[in-house]
């Protein structure tokens, strides 16, 4: 009731500040606005003096609004209410009624309102173990060791003999390495041991020592096996302290794995792991050449999705053998990597499709714009996988190589390329066929099958030399320590985005998510360099992924203190001003009762 | 390697300070560009044909669809207002339909949401979003983010419903520095008080640009009387007209910094905003960046040299080689393997064709992972919960009668 009379009084106000008064306006503005407010200022005071009692001012505010023309005429109206009849006192049972009724209002508002507020309004935040992520992306965690097991055969060596170039080798070799993440270990091998690990890739490399003339070693194609030969008087006798052989054989180890070593080594310095752990030696034009390595090579995936496409300018050649020269010219490649990646395949042909240049003659900077991006139908699969763009373009045109590449081939005579690599995208290659061939022989896509070939292995980034045995268990070691690093480097994101960001939830599959990871990065530094050491390297690393893209963990993270207020304030300003005003009333009401009966009780003590 | 190693010293600095180790001098391998426009109604055509028009001039410098996120709130060519129904003009003149054969939008209507944004840039989407719509950056991807619409101090909108603000996009970036989701970042905004928008951004390797100071509006260009609407800003237009004129294709050297300099306030009437602080190398190093390694597609190309062939060929050889000794060795194993255990195989075979057989005849699954049961149960409370207050209620009363 209070209220109401307080936005009466406001209405009423408001005409008369305005401008003029229109009219033709509603509701109580049509009571007339001057004399309404010389009753308010007319009864100021005595509304001030009536302050403590709620009914009577009631009562006065209504008599305002009611007859509002009468009161400023009759001034003796302000001397009648003062002299007006105090309301009998309120009972006992009364007053407690209505503290009871203020109490449980608030009652319901800490006791219900508060928690519910609370409960909706905190963001949850599922614990992580912020240091251990922490650790695992500064490398604190796990230090990455590859142990290499290398194992000797020399069937034609006495067995002490063997032991004892083994310990010369084995010590040449340690005073050689200077990288302690990657570690040669040389045994003898043993038919049982090969026996019982058989099909197991626990070796990762066999030296077949066998007598000769001279001094040459040569990689197996086939299998991981170096081959030694040596001149009878190269062999160290069982005491010697030192043998050419040994070092022969340590020199020849180092350079087999010196592109390994070197790409491992650039991966985790380009990672943060703690200087003094890197190797050092690192030449700029090595760092360079690895750099370009990183830069070509496609991020890791289980699955890649390889598209073959066939452009051509005019109307023909409108069909070709693809599936028959990918069975031929590239699936016994794909099946050598399948350990490591699964392949899908997918094929086009495309007619009337114009380059994005049309010179006979390309140079190196038109190639980069060659591919017409806004026409030809090269997006991305559907699936999750990536995909890797295989182009044969139907046309006669040819690249210029630039002048420095010209010298070296003029030899060959030749100055022009048929084909060129995009980094991290896929291979083109120019085809030119006689005008009127309708259809893409096998023999012909011979030469660009091989071409994607080469290239699909350096995308995937299998190192370049080797032999093609060792390139491959090469590569899954390097695959196992990039996605160590990547996954450890997400852990280490995630981690310093839920420090940062305070105000972003953390449910807690994430919470799950990085335990997992951190399980499988456990085991995978355990196992770095066997074939488990892949497996659990790619679990971890998808985990970690995932946790860090939890769908859930977004939204607008930011409100503006302005915000809050606006929002709040229209939906508990109605509420809270009765409510505490009733309070603030109860209290002094109380306070007021208590001083009475003080007095009371010093009147009574007194008497 | 000394001059490398100090050129690279601020960006190790830099890599460390923030705990990550982004190969900073590295160059980039892909271009990206997200344009956003975050206006509908027809009164705002200006807002889709200034994205439109970045549109058709990122694309015209090589970068592929399926690099370009195009966001655009409404579809002004198929408006009933429009004059020319099915194209979409920035000039006057309507030399060039923007709306031509080859548009694709990625997020349309009322997909262009704040949440939508920031899901795009930091990528936390769901299984079912097509690599289309996603933002698959890395860390050799320089990306492009454009946007306009109307704004305020600190604000831009988005649809007349929600607002993103500057510490939200500032975060953003944030998330994809720390996921190594970009190279290089070019943030370009044409809204009233733009350069408020990227004042809040800390995330090293952006560079920012915005139409208008705090308290300035960024004003259209011109109006198309047949069309009825103004149909672009300015500050777009005169970007246009550079990149128009002077990045006519890929092989262009002109810097950003050029770009840059081609503001002034008699062209924009608002004074247009640059900051370079977030680079690392500063001004400097920000301005000498290529227009094209932002709005163009330059991939750093390998061509071969003549190959030997037969090298390949031997390669060939050996592998279907080494795969038949695998595939042999295989077999070997499964067969000794098989030997011990046979039986025990055969009982899985048989469990597994089992199995084979009863899923064959799969129902209808909820798309959702959440527990069905529980979802139905808690329901199933909440009406019997009513009925039995409505059940109290009327007790009450009829007690009290």
């Amino acid at each position: 009731m209070r209220c109401g009379a307080v936005f009466n009084v406001r209405l009423l106000q408001f005409p008369y500040s305005g401008p003029s008064s229109n009219s033709s306006v509603d509701g109580p503005w049509r009571i007339g606005p001057t004399p309404s407010t010389f009753a308010m200022s007319a009864r100021r005071p005595t509304d001030h003096g009536a302050a403590g009692d709620t009914l009577s001012s009631d009562t006065q505010t209504a008599t305002m609004t009611s007859t509002p023309m009468a009161t400023p005429l009759n001034p003796a109206t302000t001397a009648q209410t003062s002299t007006l009849k105090e309301p009998p006192p309120e009972k006992l049972s009364d007053i407690r009624r209505r503290i009871w009724v203020i109490g449980s209002f608030w009652l319901i508002v800490l006791l219900l309102g508060l928690p519910i507020w609370w409960k909706t309004t905190t963001i949850h935040r599922a614990n992580l173990p912020l240091k251990e992520m922490l650790d695992w992306a500064d490398g604190k965690a796990c230090r990455p060791v590859f142990p290499l097991r290398i194992s000797i055969q020399a069937n034609s060596l006495q067995e002490h003999e063997a032991q004892n170039l083994l310990r010369l080798t084995q010590h040449a070799l340690d005073d050689l390495n200077d990288f302690s993440g990657h570690h040669l270990r040389l045994q003898l091998f043993s038919p049982a041991a090969a026996q019982k690990q058989n099909g197991e890739p626990d070796t990762a490399l066999t030296i077949r020592l066998l007598p000769g003339e001279t001094v040459t070693a040569t990689l197996d194609p086939y299998e991981p096996v170096l081959d030694i030969t040596y001149p009878p008087n190269a062999a160290p006798s069982a005491t010697s302290a030192s043998s050419s052989l040994a070092t022969y054989v340590a020199g020849q180890l180092r350079s087999t794995f010196a592109e390994e070593q070197a790409i491992i080594s650039y991966l985790l310095s380009s990672n943060s792991i703690p200087t003094d752990y890197r190797p050092r030696g690192l030449t700029p034009e090595a760092a360079e050449s690895l750099a370009k390595r990183t830069t070509r090579s496609l991020k890791y995936a289980p699955t890649y999705h390889l598209t073959f496409s066939l452009f051509t300018s005019g109307p023909l050649p409108s069909s070709w053998d693809i599936e028959a020269a990918i069975q031929d010219y590239m699936k016994p490649v794909l099946d050598l990597l399948s350990p490591i990646h699964n392949f899908t395949i997918d094929t086009q042909v495309q007619l009337y499709a114009s380059p994005g240049v049309q010179n006979q003659v390309l140079s190196k900077d038109d190639l980069s714009s060659f591919i017409n991006a806004a026409e030809w139908p090269l997006s991305p699969s559907i699936g999750g996988a990536p995909t890797v763009n295989f182009i044969v373009f139907v046309g006669n045109q040819t690249i210029a190589l630039s002048s420095q590449n010209a010298q070296d081939s003029t030899e060959g005579g030749l100055t022009t390329s048929q084909s060129w690599l995009i980094p991290q995208w896929g291979t083109v290659y120019l085809l030119s066929l006689p005008r009127d061939t309708a259809h893409v022989s096998v023999d012909a896509l011979k030469q660009p099958l091989l071409t994607f070939t080469s290239h699909l292995l350096s995308l995937t980034g299998t190192p370049n030399s080797g032999s093609l045995p060792l390139r491959l268990s090469t590569l899954s070691r390097i695959r196992s320590a990039d996605l160590l690093l990547r996954a450890s480097s997400t852990l280490g994101s995630l981690a310093r985005l839920a420090l940062a960001l305070k105000s972003i939830s953390i449910p807690s599959s994430v919470a799950d998510g990085v335990t997992k990871t951190i399980y499988h990065l456990r085991r995978a530094c355990e196992t770095l360099g066997e074939a488990e050491g892949l497996e659990h390297a790619r679990i971890a690393e998808a985990e970690a992924e995932r946790a860090f893209f939890e769908k859930s963990m977004v939204g607008q993270l930011y409100f503006p203190d302005e915000h809050k207020v606006a929002v709040y304030l229209p939906l508990l300003g109605p509420v809270a001003v009765p409510l505490v005003m009733g309070m603030l009333n109860e209290l002094k009401a109380w306070r007021k009762r208590r001083r009475e009966a003080a007095e009371k009780g010093k009147e009574k003590k007194t008497e | 390697m000394k001059l490398s190693s100090i050129l690279r010293l601020p960006a190790l600095l830099g890599a460390m300070l923030l705990g990550t180790a982004a190969v900073v001098e590295a160059e980039h391998t892909s271009n990206w560009a997200v344009l956003v426009c975050t206006s509908r109604f027809w009164f705002n055509y200006r807002h889709l044909a200034n994205v439109l028009s970045i549109y058709r001039t990122v694309k015209r410098l090589g970068i592929p669809d399926s690099q370009i996120i195009l966001m655009l709130p409404d579809d002004m060519a198929c408006n009933p207002r429009n004059a020319f129904p099915g194209t979409v003009y920035s000039n006057a003149d309507r030399a060039v339909d923007l709306y031509g054969d080859n548009i694709e939008v990625d997020y349309r209507g009322y997909e262009v949401t704040v949440e939508n944004f920031i899901r795009l840039l930091t990528d936390r989407v769901g299984d079912e979003m097509p690599r289309s719509k996603r933002l698959l950056t890395d860390d050799r991807s320089n990306i492009l983010v454009y946007m306009t619409g109307h704004g305020g101090n600190e604000f831009l909108k988005f649809q007349d419903a929600e607002e993103i603000g500057a510490f939200d996009l500032a975060d953003a970036f944030e998330q994809m520095w720390e996921k190594k989701r970009y190279h290089e970042i070019l943030f370009m905004i044409d809204t009233c008080q733009a350069n408020t928008m990227y004042s809040k951004l800390y995330s090293p390797n952006i560079i920012a640009t915005g139409s208008s100071e705090l308290d300035q509006s960024s004003y259209s260009h011109h109006a198309d009387n047949d069309i009825g609407v103004a149909v672009i800003d300015r500050y777009t237009y005169y970007n246009l007209e550079f990149l128009e004129n002077e990045v006519r294709d890929t092989s262009s050297k002109k810097t950003v910094g050029d770009l840059f300099d081609s503001y002034t306030y008699e062209k924009i009437h608002s004074n247009a905003g640059v900051r370079y602080d977030l680079f690392p190398g500063g001004a400097e190093a920000a301005r000498s960046r290529l227009v094209t390694d932002f709005f163009g597609n330059v991939q750093n190309v390998e061509v071969d040299g003549h190959k030997n062939t037969t090298l390949e060929e031997d390669m060939l050889a050996l592998s279907k080689t080494i795969a038949a000794l695998r595939k042999k060795a295989d077999e070997e194993e499964a067969i000794s393997v098989g030997k011990e255990d046979t039986t025990t195989t055969e009982a899985t075979k048989e469990t597994q064709n089992g199995t084979l057989l009863t899923h064959k005849s799969q129902f209808a699954k909820p798309l959702t992972d959440d527990n069905w049961l529980v979802k139905k149960l808690s329901a199933l409370g909440a009406v019997v919960g009513c009925a039995v207050l409505w059940q109290m209620g009327s007790w009450l009363e009829s007690g009290q009668k």
